[in-house]
């Protein structure tokens, strides 16, 4: 179809909907939606409509939603020129699992790598507030970039885990059907997605055999799809080990750095703007996540939208760990047009269960409060899978944003207009899976384009292995009382929840990728995700980070400027402070 | 290794130093295992009065309390391991053997008992489904207690409070001294959750007010905490639209409740009552895992520290004279119906020659009730009350041995209320 009639056609069904509210241009490089509307399903439904499978051309959503004004991006809110005219050859927008692990392949290259995040820390958005699920790819088509990167990425991850010294386990993925009539059809399912799609781990497993691996789920389910391919792993210590990894081989990553803007002339990215300095990249990559499209606006090559899709998970006491022990869920016959699988449980490779995630469509690329509703709707679905899920074992819940663009699809490729930039963009579920396999591509995309300016050599001393903070608790006794012998601080136990010791937080407060705030160390050792939540370590804790780098407890924040714990000392605590020096 | 102990007291606030102490004057051989620093457990940050009433007929301090323990723990030079965590704990046939790490490294002990003494952890914003975002600034009272009393740090300006129950309540105070506003105290409940003389002596003493059958919806602020929503709540505790209301504060205080600390009990597969959410234990203390003892709040929350002491000192009295073979006597089940939130010990030792120590909480507040324990039908201990209030834990003695207590004998308890009377 020519761009005419299509914007013909476009146009026509977008009448039949909204009138003359809303119209479809079809431009060279996208097919830009504009116009009025009043309500946010409304406008990711008018762009659904618009898209066109196969196309190269995506949809661009320019909608403006009546009477409200857009949340901006939350930045930091102080700046310096720690930056300032720095020149690297490569600049990472974005500390999520993408801009890490990009960061960490471009690390076995000689090159000068700068990669920024907006946050406190590296995964603090959609890669912090992940299910953990590295997808066998059984639910994905043919033909998308996410069937291909997810097929690759989730054979990596062994290999990967193991260089990067981050648990992963294989525990297998259930997807149950609870109408025996359904077998013929799912039959023939699971061969065109075995030989087709070449997920050929994909399997049916009769009730029995299901009841031998997963004993607790509901006895209703008569047969399920099986795929032992799928794995957990923790998406924020990967996204860390990444992160931590490249910085070993050279890169630099600098936290609380926002992108503020771009100058950009003749299709080349000439500077960044950043709260911190301006800095003159030769190449720019994109994985800016739920912003990826105001980073495309900012350097002149938007050509597809991101519309923000929160979810929100539970996570259970160790406690009700035994009832699902790979990852469980239940297929029904509904209609969902949430383009999730309604999520399911997951046996967190901490012991936990993780029961989620929902999904609804949101403006708000950053609003990650929670709602009782969601965790109701997934625990009303996931009580099909198992029975004894209860919420009384609920110790925590967490939403996330994931940056999903109107195909469906992530974008991975170079920028259109803009010459010195590549997008990753688009990288929701199952992204964390792909991402290992994303980066090796985009590692040769931008090598493969610096090398029309300049020689790229190899980086000899890349060191594909890091080491993470020891687990005193997983450790053989012998072992932990050597260690604990060499450093002391190993045999003081601070979280008494997940049994971690001075000596791992204050490794932590050593790594290469430090981040001494509460939240910080939560992520890299968990005191705080036990089931006291941090009652009784958090004092601890600053203690230890105060202590450490030297400041007043009230320096010591939860996660970055402004999230200051205390204010200062009470009445008496200065006196006596003053008096006798003491820290009481 | 060394010859083994008698008694292994885990956890060392005032219910596992009674535990201990006693144990030691019974002539046991005994070991106490305190994950801190310091002895005191939570008392240490206790710095209010009101400790000891009963026990001494004195108002003490929390640190006043626990130093009366302490003095005569040292001088009797018990063995005792501080900064010491139990990682372990496995059954042996002539005991038990507990793995604990310290700065030392991991060492291992024999034991012949283990009195569980690890007190109780306190609910937090998740587990009573607070929502929205997540600043800083949210504490459980403990821990800003904690931040206040031991690290000499504000952690408020101004704060809103959630739930009455007795630490949340001494917190309005501490803080309204240090200089923040207690902008209210809101409880789910129609009635508060604690003591009545903390509610006269922290909140109407300093003008701060107590909003009941309120709670607080939903939480705001992006870094640090800015505001909570409150509603008041229906008969069955359901927010009631149209009735939130938005207050400004930079903290909010969670007192929600207390959870007894059992993780070690249940490795133990020690067997649980719903009610107390600690261990089912005989009049002795001992759980059900023969050997095994409990006390202090890890049995049961205590609204007062006289009886976490004192039933510290029955664990650790009854763990010294423990004899492995004459454990096969079977204890009696108490059955409380439903006037009782739960009666502690919830098993009665046929053979008990003693008067028996008993715990018991009223599900609801009542007038003129009278509590009424009968074996096979016959009462065998009344006991007339004018007020009993579900937050105020009641103790009582009863004589056993006279009532010819048999194996297949059936306890049942209740309170009786006065005809009319509610």
């Amino acid at each position: 179809m020519n761009g005419d009639s299509l914007e013909r056609k476009l146009n026509k069904k977008l009448q039949k909907h909204y009138g003359t509210a809303v119209r479809a241009r079809i431009g060279q490089d996208a097919i830009r939606v504009s116009g009025t509307l009043s309500s946010w399903t409304d406008i990711v439904a008018a762009c659904s409509m618009c898209v066109q499978k196969g196309s190269h051309l995506h949809v661009v959503n320019d909608i403006v939603l009546d009477g409200v004004a857009m949340p901006k991006m939350r930045e930091p809110s102080w700046s310096d020129e720690k930056l300032e005219g720095r020149r690297p050859d490569v600049l990472v927008i974005g500390g999520g699992i993408s801009g890490a692990s990009i960061a960490r392949e471009l690390s076995k290259w000689k090159l000068d790598i700068l990669l920024v995040e907006k946050e406190a820390d590296l995964a603090v958005q959609a890669s912090g507030r992940n299910d953990g699920e590295v997808h066998p790819g059984v639910d994905l088509n043919k033909g998308t970039l996410k069937q291909h990167y997810v097929l690759l990425g989730n054979k990596m991850y062994g290999k990967i885990c193991r260089e990067l010294d981050v648990p992963f386990e294989r525990c297998g993925q259930y997807v149950g059907f609870t109408r025996w009539w359904m077998y013929p059809a799912v039959l023939a399912y699971v061969w065109h997605r075995k030989f087709i799609c070449k997920v050929t781990d994909t399997v049916i497993l009769g009730r029995k055999e299901l009841r031998r691996k997963e004993k607790e789920l509901n006895p209703k389910i008569y047969f399920a799809m099986y795929n032992p391919s799928a794995g957990c792993v923790c998406p924020y210590g990967l996204t860390i080990a990444y992160g931590e990894n490249a910085a070993e081989n050279g890169a630099q990553i600098s936290l609380n750095t926002a992108v503020l803007g771009m100058e950009v002339k003749e299709g080349q990215i000439e500077s960044v703007q950043t709260n911190r300095g301006r800095v003159y990249p030769a190449i720019v990559i994109n994985a800016a996540g739920t912003f990826a499209e105001d980073i495309a606006a900012m350097a002149d090559d938007r050509f597809y939208s991101i519309h923000p899709r929160k979810g929100t998970n539970s996570i259970l006491d160790k406690k009700a760990g035994h009832i699902v022990k790979g990852i469980a869920s239940v297929k029904t016959l509904k209609h969902n047009p949430a383009h999730t699988k309604g999520g399911g449980i997951l046996h967190t490779v901490h012991g936990n269960l993780l029961v989620g995630p929902n999904a609804e469509e949101t403006y708000e690329k950053e609003n990650f409060a929670t709602r009782q509703e969601s965790i109701d709707a997934v625990f009303a679905k996931q009580k099909m899978t198992a029975g004894r899920l209860d919420k009384k074992d609920i110790i925590t819940y967490f939403t996330g944003v994931r940056p999903a663009t109107y195909e469906e699809d992530f974008i991975i490729e170079k920028g259109r207009r803009t010459q010195n930039l590549i997008h990753c963009a688009g990288i929701q579920s199952p992204g964390l899976t792909a991402a290992p396999a994303a980066a090796l591509d985009v590692e040769k995309m931008a090598v493969e384009e610096l090398r029309k300016k300049r020689a790229v050599e190899q980086n000899d001393a890349f060191n594909p292995i890091r080491k993470g903070i020891p687990v005193l608790k997983d450790m053989p006794k012998e072992e932990r009382d050597r260690m604990i012998r060499k450093n002391p601080d190993y045999g003081i136990i601070v979280c008494r929840c997940e049994e971690i010791s001075k000596g791992e937080i204050l490794d932590a407060l050593k790594s290469p990728v430090a981040v001494p705030t509460v939240d910080g160390i939560k992520k890299r050792l968990r005191p705080g995700m036990g089931r006291c939540q941090g009652g009784f370590c958090l004092p601890l804790v600053m203690d230890i980070i105060s202590e450490y780098l030297q400041l007043p407890p009230e320096d010591v924040t939860k996660a970055g400027a402004g999230s200051a714990i205390t204010y200062g000392r009470t009445k008496g605590a200065g006196q006596r402070r003053r008096d006798d020096g003491e820290t009481i | 290794m060394e010859r083994p102990y008698d008694v292994t007291v885990i956890g060392g606030g005032p219910g596992g130093l009674a535990a201990a102490l006693k144990a030691d004057e019974a002539g046991a051989h005994v070991l106490l295992i305190e994950r801190e620093a310091r002895l005191g457990g939570i008392l240490k940050q206790c710095i209010h009065d009101g400790f000891g009433l009963i026990r001494y007929g004195e108002r003490l301090s929390g640190p006043e309390y626990v130093e009366r323990f302490t003095d005569s723990f040292r001088q009797r030079t018990i063995a005792c391991l501080l900064q010491t965590f139990v990682t372990a704990i496995d059954q042996r046939k002539d005991g038990f053997l507990l793995t604990v790490v310290n700065a030392h490294g991991v060492m291992e002990y024999r034991t012949k008992t283990i009195v569980l003494a690890t007190g109780c952890r306190e609910r937090t914003a998740r587990q009573v489904a607070i929502h929205g975002t997540r600043p800083a600034g949210i504490f459980t009272a403990g821990t800003a207690q904690h931040l206040v009393n031991l690290s000499g740090q504000m952690p408020t300006k101004r704060c809103v409070i959630l739930g009455s129950g007795d630490i949340g309540l001494i917190m309005a105070r501490r803080l309204t001294l240090e200089g923040a506003e207690v902008a209210g105290v809101y409880e789910v409940k129609p009635e508060p959750s604690g003591l009545r003389r903390n509610i006269a002596q922290c909140l109407e003493d300093y003008d701060i007010p107590l909003h009941l059958s309120q709670t607080v919806t939903r939480v705001f602020g992006d870094s640090r905490l800015e505001a909570v929503e409150v509603a008041r709540v229906d008969s069955s505790m359901r927010p009631v639209p149209g009735t939130e209301k938005i207050i400004g504060c930079d903290a909010l205080i969670l007192s929600v409740g207390l959870i007894p600390e059992n993780e070690i009990a249940e490795t133990l597969k020690v067997p649980m009552d719903r009610g107390t959410k600690g261990p089912v234990c005989n009049s002795d203390f001992m759980t059900c895992v023969p050997g095994v003892f409990s006390c202090g709040n890890a049995l049961h929350v205590s609204d007062l520290v006289d009886y976490v002491s004192e039933s510290g000192e029955l664990a650790g009295a009854a763990a010294a004279c423990y004899r492995p073979e004459a454990d096969c006597k079977e204890d009696v089940p108490l059955l409380p119906d439903g006037s009782l939130q739960y009666i502690v010990p919830q098993k009665i030792n046929v053979h008990d020659g003693k008067e028996t120590v008993l715990y018991f909480r009223s599900r609801e507040t009542v007038t003129d009730g009278t509590f009424v324990i009968e074996v096979d039908g016959k009462e065998l201990f009344v006991k007339h009350y004018r007020n009993l209030r579900p937050p105020e834990m009641e103790r009582i003695k009863v004589d056993f041995s006279g009532s010819g207590l048999r194996e297949d004998a059936r306890i049942t308890v209740r309170i009786r209320q006065k005809e009319g009377a509610r």
